[in-house]
């Protein structure tokens, strides 16, 4: 219980005083008791000496079972001057009203006596023990009234008798309730019997307990003492009982980890830096996050007890209210966690496929259920498969790209899992608007990067130099450059407003290095494209595409001959071959833009195609729509070797980038694989086409040997050439061969 | 009397009572709402849910509680539940050997099927796909 006096004024109501008096009546009544009666007379007593000022006197008088009175009197008359104190009865209705009185410093010694007993017992008391009260109310009555005088207190409880009337402006009032400290109150006091040696007394203690301890040697037998019993009263023992609150006890464990540690140490220090960076982020802010994180974090998770299930939530993960779910789904970071969750997924569909392009063994899944269907399907499998044959892998579509026509593809220089494809009708007369996707290895079912294009795309080329970008030729002779590190949509410049831009379609556009400087050391990487306006430009990137016209072909190209296709020598790169739309191959040199260094024309049709030998600089193919592939040396003006196996129209040829002997060559309805040092006259492998579906586009891959082939429907589909052998080495010296015996027999 | 009430969904109804229409548009604040997405995300989501093996997917919070899923309530709790206490040890292990270190992905094969869990410190991302047709 509090033990300080407390001095609070403030209007009473008497209705409450009397209410709590009678409450304590009926409690007396309630708990019958022995001494309950006088307590009761006390009470009423009390009451009636209250009431004296209010109410009439009421007598009550107690009568024994033989009729006689025997109403106790009061030991002591109240005087009238004592009103005062009467009024203090009326406070024990709690016990704190109790102690308020009890504790007036300014009562008699005989008062203090008792009234200190008394507050020993109700200070152990608690509220429900209602005898007690009775009995601290017994005794104070008993001894209130040996009292004549009672001395007003300077620490009075205030109870007005006359009513106010509690206002508004009372209650809001401001009331100063002061605390201060009582007396050391002394429960028990028992000084120590131990003297120390060191102490002054010690020799005077010492000679007396030496006495003593003669007396006790010399009390036997002597006849100065008798022994005499005495009895002693046995005081009546009462048992009390007390209460208190149950003590909770809550059991509390923490692991510190090494990460929690760091995290007090580090924490504090994150916050600083992301506040700074990310003032917006308020809300869902990480740092708001980091924060909260520390003393959670305190309460560290527990894998084995069962406590620990609940610690749990509240490790780990920053527990701290609502990341908003919208926020959640909008961020960033849900995108890039979908990504790589989708190309995992794909990845274990098209597990066996990857492994098989990227030659890795394949390796039997062994928890697939293993049927006989499936049984024989492998010994028919092993039994086919000792013929060169293409085996298809996996297509890249998806439904942007369902029904268009792929008229290039272009793998990225540095990343050779990107794959560039445009998507244009051949047909002059289809203006759909053209699509470039970019699509990644790792997922083929969805482009990493779309661009919608005004006109169909006729060709593609990423940049060496700066692998991000991708040029797109097309129908309309506009140039873009696509920057594809970005998510932006559009492209980041385009030829569109240049004055000098190519007025019919772009056939073929080429990053390539080419000297700038008159010294003819520095190269520098410039676009050049060739449309069929017949003019082959170089363009600059600046803020836009400029326009340096590398050169005009003369009035006789510029009226008659469209150019087609180009490429440029894969040493010297300022020499190049350009094919016409007449059947006309042109051998060009950049430097020299008014003349021709050399002039092949031996194709009845339009030439598709021309690639360099990637390695013998000296050799090069063509192709065209007369049905034809010429296979030329540089100085001759006769193509060394004519090949033709069908009648139909070649659109796209490749050498292979593993064996100089082998290319690859795509008619109308076939993919045909030469080698040459097998056959002249037949290729190795001819893959027809699925019926109605016509192949455009025919591009290696890099480091495996796979082959890519573009078709009308929409879709890559990426080919293993199976058992095809070639003999060791990458062929040069067979090709050199071939073409020396060639070129004998010419 | 008749009102009508213009939704924003373009869609319009007829109420014969003023009560009708308040009843409305106050079930309309109400509702509370799918929380929208952006449509790529949207988008690569449902890829991810069509994709050959796939049985659902679970979006939680850091808290565990799912966001978004396309399997039932009661599945839904479950995975959420139990792969958050998965995760919470797995992070704890990984950044316990190097605390500059954390989690990004938990992939859990069985017989039957693969659990992936795509993490970050403010969601879980959850997919089960089956292996094997």
């Amino acid at each position: 219980m509090l033990t300080c006096s407390v001095t609070v004024s403030y209007g009473s109501s008497s209705r409450a005083l009397n209410g709590s008096i009678s409450g304590l009546h009926q409690v007396n009544h309630s708990s019958r008791h022995t001494g309950s009666n006088v307590s009761r007379k006390g009470l009423s007593m009390a009451g009636d000496s209250r009431s004296t000022i209010q109410t009439p006197r009421q007598t009550v008088r107690v009568l024994n079972e033989n009729g006689t009175d025997v109403t106790p009197q009061p030991i002591s008359h109240p005087e009238p001057g004592a009103k005062h104190n009467r009024v203090y009865l009326d406070e024990f209705s709690g016990p704190s009203d109790i102690l308020s009185m009890l504790y007036q410093p300014t009562t008699a010694a005989s008062l203090t006596v008792p009234f200190s007993r008394s507050v020993f017992c109700s200070s152990k008391i608690s509220r429900s023990s209602l005898s007690t009260i009775e009995s601290v109310n017994e005794e104070r009555v008993d001894t209130f009234y040996k009292q004549d005088n009672y001395p007003a207190s300077y620490v009075q409880v205030e109870r007005e008798e006359v009513k106010e009337q509690v206002t508004e402006d009372m209650l809001n009032e401001v009331v100063n309730i002061y605390l201060t400290e009582t007396e050391t109150i002394t429960h028990l006091d028992m000084p120590g019997i131990s003297v120390s040696v060191d102490a002054d007394d010690a020799e005077a203690i010492k000679e007396r307990n030496n006495r003593y301890a003669e007396l006790c040697k010399n009390r036997m037998g002597n006849d100065k003492y008798m022994d005499r019993s005495m009895q002693a009263f046995i005081g009546a023992s009462k048992s009390k009982q007390v209460q208190c609150d149950s003590i909770v006890m809550v059991d509390t464990a923490c692991e510190a980890t090494t990460w929690d540690m760091y995290d007090s140490f580090y924490g504090a220090e994150q916050d600083k830096t992301e506040l700074t960076a990310e003032p917006e982020k308020s809300g869902y802010s990480e740092s708001i996050v980091n924060s909260s994180r520390g003393p959670e974090k305190t309460t560290s998770l527990l894998s084995t007890t069962s406590i620990g299930n609940t610690t749990l939530e509240e490790t780990g993960m920053c527990s701290d209210d609502a990341a908003d779910p919208r926020l959640i789904l909008q961020s960033e970071k849900f995108q890039k966690v979908l990504l790589v969750m989708e190309r995992c997924i794909l990845a274990n569909i098209f597990q066996p496929k990857l492994a098989a392009y990227r030659q890795l063994p394949i390796v039997e899944d062994c928890d697939s259920v293993v049927t006989p269907e499936t049984m024989e399907h492998r010994e028919e499998d092993v039994e086919r498969s000792l013929s060169p044959t293409l085996e298809s892998l996996w297509v890249f579509s998806c439904e942007l790209t369902k029904g268009r026509t792929i008229s290039c593809m272009a793998w990225n220089k540095k990343n050779p899992d990107l794959l560039a494809v445009g998507y244009g009708e051949f047909d002059f007369r289809d203006q759909t608007p053209g699509l470039v996707c970019c699509w990644s290895l790792k997922n083929p079912t969805w482009p990493e990067r779309v661009y919608h294009c005004n006109t169909g795309v006729t060709s593609l080329d990423f940049s060496a130099k700066h692998p991000y970008r991708l040029a797109v030729g097309m129908t309309d002779g506009t140039i873009a450059i696509y920057y594809v590190y970005s998510q932006d949509k559009t492209c980041a410049v385009s030829s569109s407003k240049c004055s000098k831009k190519h007025y019919s379609s772009t056939w073929q556009v080429k990053w390539a290095e080419q000297d700038m400087g008159l010294s003819g050391d520095d190269k520098e990487e410039a676009l050049m494209s060739i449309s069929a306006d017949g003019r082959i430009s170089k363009w600059f990137l600046h803020d836009d595409l400029d326009l340096k016209d590398k050169k005009k072909k003369g009035e006789i190209l510029r009226s008659l001959n469209a150019g087609f296709c180009f490429d440029f020598h894969p040493v010297d790169s300022s020499i190049y071959l350009a094919g016409s739309i007449d059947g006309t191959i042109y051998k060009c040199s950049s430097s020299n833009s008014q003349q021709f260094l050399e002039t092949y024309s031996q194709h009845f049709g339009p030439v598709t195609r021309i690639k360099w030998c990637p390695f013998n600089p000296n050799v090069f193919l063509s192709c065209s729509l007369d049905w034809t592939i010429k296979l030329w040396i540089q100085d001759q003006l006769t193509p060394l070797l004519c090949l033709t196996s069908t009648q139909k129209q070649v659109h796209d040829i490749m050498w292979s980038p593993k064996w100089a002997t082998v290319f690859g060559a795509i008619n109308e309805g076939q993919m045909k694989i030469w080698n040459l040092d097998y056959s002249t006259l037949d290729p190795v492998i001819v893959h027809m086409a699925a019926p109605g579906v016509k192949m455009t586009s025919l591009l290696f891959a890099l480091q495996t040997d796979c082959v890519l082939v573009g078709d009308n429907s929409g879709q890559v589909t990426v080919y293993q050439i199976k058992n095809f052998t070639v003999g060791e080495g990458n062929q040069v010296d067979t090709l050199e061969s071939i073409i020396s015996s060639a070129v004998a027999r010419l | 009397m008749t009102a009508t009430l213009h939704f924003r969904s373009g869609k319009k109804r007829q109420f014969r009572f003023s009560w009708q229409q308040r009843d409305a548009l106050n079930r309309r604040r109400n509702n509370p709402t799918i929380p929208k997405m952006a449509s790529e995300v949207e988008e690569t989501l449902k890829r991810i849910e069509g994709q050959r093996g796939v049985v659902g997917t679970v979006v939680c919070n850091a808290d565990g509680i799912p966001i978004r899923s396309s399997l039932d309530g009661v599945a839904t709790a479950q995975y959420a539940r139990l792969l958050r206490k998965l995760t919470v040890m797995a992070k704890s292990a990984v950044r316990d050997i190097d605390p500059q270190n954390d989690l990004t992905f938990l992939r859990l094969r069985s017989q039957k099927c693969e659990i992936m869990v795509g993490l970050e410190n403010e969601f879980l991302v959850i997919v089960i796909q089956n292996l094997h047709q």
